[in-house]
């Protein structure tokens, strides 16, 4: 169960972060006029303390107006349906390479709906790869990672 | 009248059966580029450029103007249908478009988007008929000030809007502008932003960030809120498609008015992408039914829509008049036009006449063409709405993941894609406003180039935004623009405190 | 990622062995990428393409290629991208001076050490261009008027910062004792649009990014930063060619060449043969018609630097730009 305060506090902190680190970074252009003109540093360093200082304002406006429970428990577990398989897919690519990962996320996603038999769910896994290497690498000579797999096979 | 002329000798051109097939060839494939997220005119204009090295300059043009076309409409049917603008210009048309295909009137959404769309073109054609030269001559006036001058006005007639809470809007923006700046920056040539990641010297894509936000983003709301989309009747809707387009002139004003800001910031330099939402920002100001817009308004997709058009129309004319590229697809056909031994500049309406109007002739049938074949795709388009969510959904992640990939063939862009679905998803369920975040990585850098070289210009002093009449004129009007909200409110807060206090 | 297939390499070598045609020589055995350090219709992305077309009308290579944009961060995208392929054989990056100059200036993640050098296959030339309606007739006129404004008063425009234009504008202000603020856009294109406007009063640009211009009458070149004038050809405005445009040292401007080469290097640590094999190729595409169209239609001049040739030419224009650099403080501290 997440509450709408956890969940303003976190995005807060998350932009405060990313606000921190542009500062940060900023700091290594130089700040300010120079012979240059101005520097390169310069808008960096102001857009990042806007941001540091408008997640520090939602951080409190957060906290103290939010509402008190957006997700409850059946909407976290339909999140992690999508979420958790998506972030498989996509960290599996490296290793297996785009093909492969596509087909077999497009399987299980219809293999855990259970509709239809897993013979079809097979045939549909295996055209949707088929059809991205026809359009992108193909047609638009745009080549998809090969993952370690691929390079082993000496693709 | 001379140009009527020109016109009608290259209507003579352009009007054989073999270019009316270029067309139609090139149409399609822009439609197919425009559709794949990822893919866009640029993929799809260097993919044929080879093939036209051994036709006409004119034959060959025709061809890849019509594959623009093609990618202009095609840009906005994942906009309506899955919240993922294609192309930077398309952002602004997922404010409207999308909740209505939501809403189960998918078909009425794409069509009054194709409609304006078309209406948006031919406003662009006809003033490069009638005005080329003194089109070239307005695009020369604008030096870094008044570059600058056009994208405060893009941003001050967007933002202040209202809607969002000021402060989220405000963060919102402000990482979208320390995005942008991420890579190399053009007046220092210095590195920015990178965080320790070499790769990011390339900067942030608008591409990525968009695939992320909107796309994913929007899927994790879908799944999350267990948002089915309404019912959509299986019968093919022809009838629909014909209703909104005779409905459409009841927006004639807004027609009318998105088709000239997107003209004038065509030829300005500042594009299709400010050109929308400027356009969205103003009708939402002006229109009487204000308070629908983001909830599947019709104007909130015709005022985009029209100006996206008008000003992608409008700015291949600085191309061919001035030799300056607007977008990376007139990039890619400039360099066409030299291989087939023609350079764009002024001269190019002196010495390549047949040239010259024979493509103007092609954009008037090309659009044509164009706009009747993305029509008779309506009804396919929209039947993609019925496809069940367990389907769609592994497929729009796929679709976002490659797409993401395919920008610069890099992996670090996927797992960025992935934080910005995240980040997508946070902004939306907690009321931060994503558009002024799109806007800034769209035109945030070239705004701060813009200021930068200004101030080169004028040793530091701010007074060159004031020198002349045109950069002041610009400049008061975005201030107007961004004020004019804060001031009513407050004059709207003030009467009725007058009331109670007796 | 980069690792060699062994087994499939092993495999082809079989195959090859089988039919006969085992030499000792390098051959590809899968597509070759082709990374262009600019965007789509930029000098560099034209240089692949033209290359790219020209290897596959003369079937030059069994294998597909593929051109590749990686334009990011003025080119260091490709670089860092090519050097991050280190071994890998089938990743050709072309590109232009900055692969070592860009390094020097700004901290980016690559050195042109990290690549294999191939080739340095064609000179892109600079001119120094006015508005057409500017008084000055010559680079002396023009330099003069220069001197008697203040420093800082005259703008000169040109494509990116640090990079070549703004180094030959260091250059000029040391050759003639002058001082023009350097005004950094995106392109060359760019620059001109800006001079026909008038907003700037010069820029270096190359012959392809003003010829549009130039035959337009909204700006003329003054004069050529090459050791003698560019070759004969057709006419370009009513009067004149490319051929009668006097080069600065005739003129009295003391910069005798400054051009900008395009290179074409492969990963660093792949083999002798590997080297060899592209060299060999980039040789082979410089002797066809095409090539020679392509370099007549752009304006540069052929110069094919190869090996130690190539070597050297490097080195000097390190040295050159290394003290435009130090002089004004860009060089960053590594």
């Amino acid at each position: 169960m997440v509450s709408g305060r956890s969940l303003e506090a976190t995005t807060a902190l998350i932009t405060g972060a990313f606000g921190a680190a542009v500062i940060v970074s900023s700091l290594d252009n130089g700040i300010g006029w120079s012979a240059a003109g101005v520097e390169s540093g310069t808008f960096p360093l102001i857009v990042g303390l806007v941001i540091l200082a408008g997640s520090l304002f939602n951080l409190v406006q957060g906290w103290l107006h939010a509402r008190a429970v957006i997700l409850g428990p059946s909407e976290f577990r339909r999140l992690a349906t999508l979420f958790v398989p998506a972030a498989v897919f996509v960290g599996v690519i490296p290793l297996i390479g785009m093909y492969p990962a596509a087909a077999l996320y497009v399987f299980g996603a219809l293999a855990w709906h259970r509709r239809g038999s897993l013979l079809l769910a097979a045939v549909a896994a295996i055209g949707a790869a088929l059809a991205l290497y026809l359009m992108f690498e193909l047609t638009f000579h745009i080549s998809m990672p090969r993952g370690a797999l691929g390079t082993f096979f000496g693709f | 009248m001379e140009n009527l002329e020109a016109l009608m000798h290259g209507f003579g051109i352009a009007l054989s059966g073999n270019h009316i097939f270029l067309m139609v060839i090139g149409v399609l494939l822009g439609i197919l580029v425009g559709v794949l997220p990822g893919l866009g005119a640029p993929n799809g204009v260097s993919l044929l450029l080879p093939l036209t090295f051994g036709m006409q300059p004119v034959s060959a043009i025709i061809l890849l103007s019509s594959m623009y076309w093609g990618a202009l409409f095609g840009g906005s049917v994942t906009s309506i249908l899955f919240n993922i603008p294609g192309e930077p210009s398309s952002v602004a048309t997922t404010f409207d478009g999308y909740p209505m295909a939501r809403d189960g009137r998918p078909t009425t959404a794409l069509a009054t988007a194709f409609g304006s769309a078309a209406f948006g073109a031919l406003a662009g054609v006809v003033l490069i008929t009638l005005a080329a030269s003194w089109v070239a001559q307005v695009a020369l006036a604008f030096g870094p000030p008044e570059y600058f001058a056009v994208y405060f006005l893009a941003f001050a007639s967007f933002i202040g809007m209202g809607g969002s809470p000021p402060i989220k809007t405000l963060v919102s923006l402000a990482i979208g502008f320390a995005l942008a700046a991420v890579g190399i920056d053009t007046v220092s040539g210095s590195v920015r932003l990178t965080m320790g990641i070499d790769e990011m010297v390339k900067g942030v894509s608008f591409v990525v960030a968009v695939m992320g936000l909107f796309g994913i983003g929007e899927l994790m709301i879908a799944v999350e809120e267990e948002f089915h989309v309404k019912a959509i009747s299986s019968r093919v809707e022809w009838r629909e498609v014909f209703r909104t387009l005779v409905g459409l002139p009841k927006h004639g004003w807004a027609l009318l008015r998105s088709a000239a800001i997107g003209c004038w910031m065509g030829i300005t330099p500042g594009g299709p992408t400010a050109a929308s939402f400027m356009s969205y920002g103003i009708a939402k100001r002006l229109s009487p039914r204000r308070a629908n817009f983001g909830k599947g308004e019709p104007e909130g997709i015709v005022a985009p829509e029209a100006a996206d058009h008008a000003a992608g129309t409008s700015a291949l004319l600085p191309m061919l008049s001035l030799g300056i590229p607007g977008s990376a697809t007139a990039a890619v056909m400039m360099g066409g036009l030299m291989i087939w031994g023609l350079n764009p500049g002024p001269m190019l309406f002196v010495e390549q006449k047949d040239f010259v109007w024979g493509l103007i002739a092609s954009m008037y049938l090309g659009n044509v063409v164009a706009v009747v074949l993305v029509l008779l795709t309506v009804p396919i388009f929209a039947a993609l709405m019925r496809v069940p969510f367990f389907i769609i959904a592994p497929v729009i992640v796929i679709i976002c993941t490659v797409g993401a990939y395919s920008v610069s063939n890099s992996y670090l862009d996927v797992m960025l894609m992935m934080g910005f679905g995240v980040l997508g998803y946070l902004f939306k369920k907690l009321h931060y406003p994503l558009a002024p975040l799109v806007l800034a990585i769209v035109i945030g850098d070239k705004a701060e180039d813009a200021f930068r070289q200004s101030m080169l210009m004028s040793k530091g002093s701010l007074g060159i935004f004031f020198a002349k009449p045109l950069v002041t004129t610009l400049i008061l009007l975005g201030a107007a623009l961004l004020l004019m909200p804060t001031i009513w409110r407050t004059i709207g807060r003030m009467m009725p405190r007058s009331e109670v206090k007796p | 990622m980069s690792q060699k297939p062994t087994f499939a390499a092993i495999a082809f070598g079989l195959a090859i062995g089988l039919t006969g045609a085992a030499n000792a020589a390098w051959q590809p055995a899968k597509p070759i990428e082709f990374i262009a350090t600019a965007g789509p219709g930029g000098g560099t992305d034209n240089f692949a393409r033209a290359v790219q077309n020209i290897i596959t009308k003369y079937k030059l290579v069994e294998q597909p290629i593929v051109v590749v944009n990686k334009a990011g961060g003025s080119g260091a995208e490709g670089y860092t991208y090519t050097k991050a392929m280190a071994g890998d054989p089938y990743k050709v990056v072309f590109g232009t001076s900055n692969a070592w100059n860009q390094p020097m200036v700004s901290k980016v993640a690559y050195n042109y050490t990290d690549l294999t050098p191939i080739a340095a296959m064609v000179h892109d030339e600079f001119l120094l261009w006015v508005k057409q309606d500017a008084p000055y007739q010559n680079v002396q006129d023009f330099l003069k008027a220069v001197a008697a404004k203040p420093p800082g008063d005259v703008k000169m425009g040109g494509a990116q910062s640090k990079d070549t234009d703004e180094t030959l504008t260091r250059m000029i202000d040391k050759a003639a004792k002058v001082k023009f603020v350097y005004i950094p856009f995106k392109s060359g294109a760019e620059a001109a649009v800006q001079l026909a406007g008038g907003h700037i009063d010069a820029h270096v640009n190359n012959p392809s990014e003003s010829i549009g211009q130039w035959k337009g009458s909204t700006q003329r070149p003054l004069c050529a930063f090459s050791p003698q004038r560019l070759p004969d050809g057709p006419k370009v405005t009513a009067t004149q060619n490319w051929h009668d445009i006097p080069t600065c040292v005739e003129s009295g401007l003391a910069i005798p060449q400054f051009q900008q080469p395009r290179t074409v290097w492969l990963p660093g640590k792949v083999t002798a043969d590997q080297a060899a094999f592209y060299v060999d190729l980039m040789k082979k595409v410089q002797a066809t018609p095409e090539w020679k169209e392509y370099i007549e239609r752009t304006s540069q001049t052929d110069t094919f630097l190869t090996g130690d040739a190539f070597n050297k030419f490097i080195k000097e224009d390190i040295e050159r730009t290394r003290k435009v650099a130090a002089d004004e403080g860009w060089l960053i501290s590594n």
